[in-house]
């Protein structure tokens, strides 16, 4: 593998095992410069890997200048063979560069609208090469599950590293990948390309540099880079590449990030996992390690896991990778035993403590001097474009979201909030929704451009970051309408992915939902998103489906929910009720939803062990939506008030009719009547029995207001019962009353 | 000839056994007559080295089986766990006939077992005459399995008061059972091991108290994953079983079995077939063997009330009674799932009228 003082490092990207070897070959070889695949006109940024400062896992990232939405990313953790060799060469002085074609050949090849973090390494994995294309992202992985492997690293360990000396593991890989890309038909032009420059930066680095060299590329790249090329063929093969300006830097990148199902393509499937054999590199005790930390991250969760089981399950890991015919226990074993013996065999609580510990939750920083981040140029970008200027002093902002322009000011100003970047505040926060009109305070404060940097690790625009932020606060909510909310503000602010997101949220947690009470606050917000949604272009058929939903599962559990409820709980109930209630006949959707809403209320009023308050409130809700006829209603409350009932159940179910809705009285001539023939229909002692509920009822009224029902109901009259007056101040009585109520007070002897 | 309806593993499957052992030059845990990769060939099925075809006894992961045969040749105890009809006593079976030559060590526990069914009992006629002695004593299953080295299975562990069960933990951790009558203990001989059976989700099981439980692997047998191969097993049964009561077979039997269980996988496993719309899952364990029972009821109302015609009126009832076994809960579970999911699906119109009424 060494050729004219050139050695040649086949690596398997952010391999640990491939990592640990490379270090100990530098070590060996001393070379006096390191070249390492990655764009070659970031080679000037390299060293900065190296400052005390910077924490992986971080990410150098380049975008063309006038579009940072189409960034590419070469991400670096601690376990990155490319990061441990830029470390080793600064440390030891030798010159490190990057050999790679310059990010402009490959922003130039995909064009602002490919796929942003897929893949930083090889193009090929968005191309549909499936097959071969993973086998040039990961020889290594090819070969491990060719052998029955699911985790690459095991296999690396087993079959690489029995090898003692780390000198010949690389000689090993290149043959391997010697024998892997024979098989192999051409390859494509971009990789050839890629190929072709690699080799040109290693002639030109050999002439510049004496002493040996060494160069770290991915494996699959070793046969390719050590076969004899003229450098006249390969100059040809470059022509014409792409060029166009871009920027670097380094941002702060996530454990998360770097796994594989977040789109990175070299990533790995479980970045925990590489740390841990990173971190325990060379050590015995690895696998009792990471079953320790399976066991603390239960233990961290409230199960109980006692040091024995952790024995048992560590023999059962060597039992089966006996079994199997491995040297030592691996990813897979460790997984299976720890769910036999720690887990009571459900596969269920590995799949809850897998993403902690095979993502991690590990957020890189970088040093304070990196160049500028892309947020800020994106900001920058969408400021002109918004002809919105930053300016300290408060400023009054009125925004018409019917015109484009007022639109895209209202949605990046609701980005940047969701970002934490509070520039602009909406000052009508109580506003009725649905309007075309938001009135904006802003103030720039210089705080903010450090808040919007931190938001790099959500993403590299504001769009996407706001969005990134939102997914994962999303996901962290754990009501349902904590969830309605967060969703409202991804609409609003036009995120389309943390909206889908959202979604998805709400209907899997209104499907597990069966509090009733929870179920019916969820439905007023999103009531107001669905009106809201038609002042902007937004897709609302989706959330119809779910607000249906909603309302046919809290319609479904309502006579449950309404069952013997103590005073506190009916009310809250019945202010809940009337707000989904309120809410439902604004959105006016399908007669079918309408009906199974009717059909809960009906059931609780059916129901005999409804809550009479509850109940009440069905009545009265049914009422209004015409599904009682006046007489029927009449029945119903002569019924429910009858002697036989107990007067508190009897007051409760009136006070739920009636609450809040006392002036119905005034209005509704076919209610009164039944309440007016309900009234008359009571003998004296019923009706004396009866009073303090009334009265209840009708201290809700304001005088006006009962003046004109006194009116209206006896205005109807003929003439009054003969001696009786009229009078909705209590008239005379209720003044000499007064007088004599004020001499009792003050204490004055009232006769004699 | 033999008569008997049925026989145990090792002697159905001899043949396949023996060719296995003959040229299993691997290393073998003490008292196993085969090395743990032959015996994991003989439940998974493959080929013998004298080309012999074995068929596979368990038809599911790989990962599982692993683990079950490296659990027994660490020497713990295995606990295989499960809802009923996931071949939990089938693998059991077969581990001890294939590791023993030897499956029927067996204890069949019940609400009804006594620690003396478990350790040791008496020869009462014995003990008067002689007193407590070694003659007076009657070897259990799990006794003679400690003395010979063999594997003791243990059927339905968790339906066994907890006492009793209890009493499996110095055997577990001690490899020994004192008799104090006699003032002795007998301490198991190399080989020794314990199978054990259990019903995860189920009523009226007496859950394994941490102690013991910490002293098992447990490996956990899943339902049927993909609804072809469920469909493919409730058919075979369903015929089976309506051949054995002399019941008629009416033509859209399939057609009913796939709706059935439809509806019975969308519950289980909480989600639409199509995955779009999430559900609540009812407290039953909605199994396999429940699928069968209700669609034998099914051809047993058509049979003898419906002039031989199955449909979904008929099924409803049972339908009711495999899902809601908690009168509040699942009742809410299955009215919001003919709701939001049946009640828009037009070939099911006849399950949502039925189950709607049956309700």
């Amino acid at each position: 593998m060494t050729q004219g003082g050139i050695s040649y490092f086949g690596i398997r990207h952010h391999g640990p095992g491939s990592a640990a070897s490379l270090v100990e070959a530098l070590q060996e070889l001393r070379p006096a410069a390191v070249l390492i695949e990655g764009p070659v006109d970031a080679s000037p940024l390299l060293p900065l890997l190296a400052s005390p400062d910077m924490k992986p896992p971080v990410a150098l990232l380049c975008y063309p200048e006038d579009d940072p939405a189409a960034t590419r990313f070469w991400p670096f953790a601690e376990f990155s063979p490319e990061y441990q060799a830029a470390l080793w060469a600064v440390a030891n002085k030798a010159a490190l560069r990057f050999i790679d074609l310059p990010s402009a050949a490959r922003l130039a090849d995909q064009g602002p609208e490919g796929s942003t973090d897929a893949d930083a390494d090889e193009p090929e994995a968005t191309e549909e090469q499936g097959e071969v294309s993973s086998r040039i992202l990961d020889p290594i992985g090819t070969l491990a599950r060719a052998a029955g492997y699911e985790d690459g690293e095991s296999w690396w360990s087993d079959i690489i590293e029995q090898n003692p000396a780390p000198g010949p593991i690389f000689a090993a890989i290149a043959d391997a990948m010697t024998t892997l890309r024979d098989g192999e038909t051409a390859i494509g032009k971009f990789e050839a390309m890629r190929e072709a420059h690699m080799r040109l930066e290693i002639a030109a680095a050999r002439k510049e540099i004496y002493g040996p060299l060494a160069v770290v590329c991915g494996a699959w790249h070793v046969p390719a880079l050590q076969a004899a090329h003229t450098q006249k063929s390969d100059q040809a093969l470059l022509k014409g590449i792409g060029r166009r300006k871009t920027t670097m830097t380094f941002a702060p990148w996530t454990g998360p990030r770097l796994a594989l199902g977040y789109g990175y393509g070299a990533g790995v499937v479980a970045p925990g996992w590489c740390k841990h054999l990173w971190q325990t590199r060379g050590q015995d005790d690895a696998s009792v390690l990471w079953l320790a930390r399976i066991a603390s991250v239960l233990r961290a969760k409230g199960h109980m896991i006692s040091t024995a089981s952790l024995i048992e399950a560590e023999r059962l890991a060597r039992a089966l990778a006996a079994l199997r015919e491995r040297p030592k226990p691996g990813f897979e074993e460790l997984r299976e035993a720890s769910i036999a013996a720690l887990f009571n065999g459900e596969a269920l609580l590995w799949k809850m403590v897998e993403a902690e510990l095979l993502l991690g939750a590990d957020v890189g920083e970088i040093p304070a001097d990196t160049p500028l981040a892309p947020l800020i140029d994106d900001l920058q970008r969408n400021q002109k474009a918004a002809r919105l200027k930053p300016e300290a002093l408060e400023r009054e902002l009125s925004l018409d979201l019917r015109s484009e322009s007022g639109l895209f000011r209202s949605t990046l100003l609701h980005r940047l909030n969701v970002l934490g970047v509070n520039w602009g505040r909406l000052t009508d926060v109580g506003r009725s929704r649905g309007t075309f009109r938001e009135r904006w305070m802003l103030a720039w404060q210089p705080e903010y451009a450090v808040r919007l940097v931190e938001n790099l690790i959500y993403g590299p625009t504001i769009e996407k970051a706001a969005n990134g932020r939102l997914v994962q606060m999303i996901g962290a909510a754990s009501t349902l309408d904590a969830l309605a909310t967060l969703v409202q503000s991804a609409i609003t602010a036009a995120l389309s992915e943390a909206s889908a997101a959202g979604l998805a949220a709400l209907e899997e947690k209104a499907a597990h939902s069966s509090e009733c009470q929870e179920l019916l606050a969820s439905v007023p917000p999103l009531a107001d998103i669905i009106r809201y949604g038609e002042a902007r272009t937004t897709e609302t058929q989706r959330l119809a489906g779910l607000l249906e939903r909603l309302v046919i599962e809290g319609a479904i559990a309502l006579p449950y929910a309404a069952r013997d409820l103590d005073a506190q709980a009916a009310a809250a109930l019945m202010a809940a009720l009337r707000k989904a209630d309120e809410a439902i006949k604004l959105v006016e959707p399908d007669e079918h939803v309408l009906d199974a809403w009717r059909n809960g209320l009906a059931a609780v009023l059916d129901s005999s062990r409804s809550t009479a308050l509850v109940a009440g409130c069905a009545a009265h809700l049914l009422y209004e939506a015409g599904h009682l006829s006046a007489e029927a209603t009449a029945d119903l409350l002569a019924k429910r008030l009858s002697p036989g009932t107990p007067v508190i159940d009897a007051a409760a179910f009136f006070e739920g009719f009636f609450s809040g809705a006392g002036q119905r009285l005034i209005y509704d001539e076919g209610l009164r009547g039944a309440v007016d023939a309900w009234l008359a229909s009571l003998d004296e002692e019923a009706f004396v029995a009866h009073l303090p509920l009334l009265r209840r009822v009708f201290s809700n009224l304001d005088s006006m207001e009962r003046r004109r029902l006194i009116e209206a109901v006896l205005g109807r009259r003929a003439s009054l019962p003969a001696g009786l007056t009229p009078a909705p101040d209590g008239g005379e009585a209720w003044r000499r009353h007064f007088g004599l109520l004020g001499k009792l007070l003050t204490g004055e002897p009232s006769h004699g | 000839m033999n008569a008997a309806i049925r026989l145990p593993a090792e002697q159905v499957y001899a043949s396949e056994l023996q060719a296995l052992a003959r040229d299993d030059d691997r290393q073998k845990p003490a008292g196993w007559s085969l090395s743990p990769k032959a015996v994991l060939t003989y439940l998974m099925g493959g080929k013998a080295s004298d080309g012999t075809l074995i068929t596979p006894k368990y038809v599911g992961r790989r990962q599982l089986m692993e683990t079950a045969v490296a659990t027994l040749a660490t020497d713990r105890a295995l606990l295989l766990l499960g809802v009923p009809g996931t071949a939990k006593s089938w693998v059991s079976e077969h581990l001890a006939g294939a590791i023993m030559g030897n499956s029927t060590l067996i204890v069949q526990c019940t609400a009804g077992t006594d620690e003396n069914q478990i350790r040791y009992g008496w020869n009462y006629a014995q003990l008067l005459a002689k007193g407590p002695s070694q003659e007076a004593l009657v070897p259990t299953p799990l006794y003679r399995a400690m003395q010979e080295g063999k594997l003791c299975r243990l059927e339905e562990l968790t339906r066994m008061g907890s006492d009793v069960q209890d009493t499996l933990i110095t055997v577990l951790s001690e490899k020994m059972m004192p008799v104090p009558e006699l003032n002795t203990s007998i301490y198991a001989q190399r080989g020794f091991n314990i199978i054990a059976t259990a019903n995860n989700r189920d009523k009226g099981v007496n859950e394994l108290s941490s102690a013991l439980k910490r002293r098992f692997n447990v490996v956990v047998l899943p339902l049927p994953g993909d609804m072809a191969e469920e469909v493919s097993i409730v058919s075979r049964r369903v015929g089976e079983m309506a051949g054995g009561l002399d019941l008629p077979v009416p033509k859209n039997v399939g057609e009913e079995i796939a709706r059935v269980l439809t509806i019975f996988r969308e519950l289980r496993s909480g989600a639409t077939a199509d995955g779009k719309v999430t559900l609540k899952t009812p407290s039953g364990s909605l199994s396999t063997a429940e699928a069968i029972a209700t669609m034998i009821s099914g051809l047993s109302q058509a049979a003898w009330f419906d002039g031989g015609k199955l449909h979904a009126e008929g099924l409803a009832p049972s339908l009711v009674g495999a899902i809601v076994k908690d009168p509040v809960q699942d009742k809410v579970v299955l009215e919001e799932y003919l709701e939001t999911v049946l009640k828009k699906r037009p070939d099911y119109a006849g399950y949502y009228a039925a189950l709607n009424a049956a309700i």
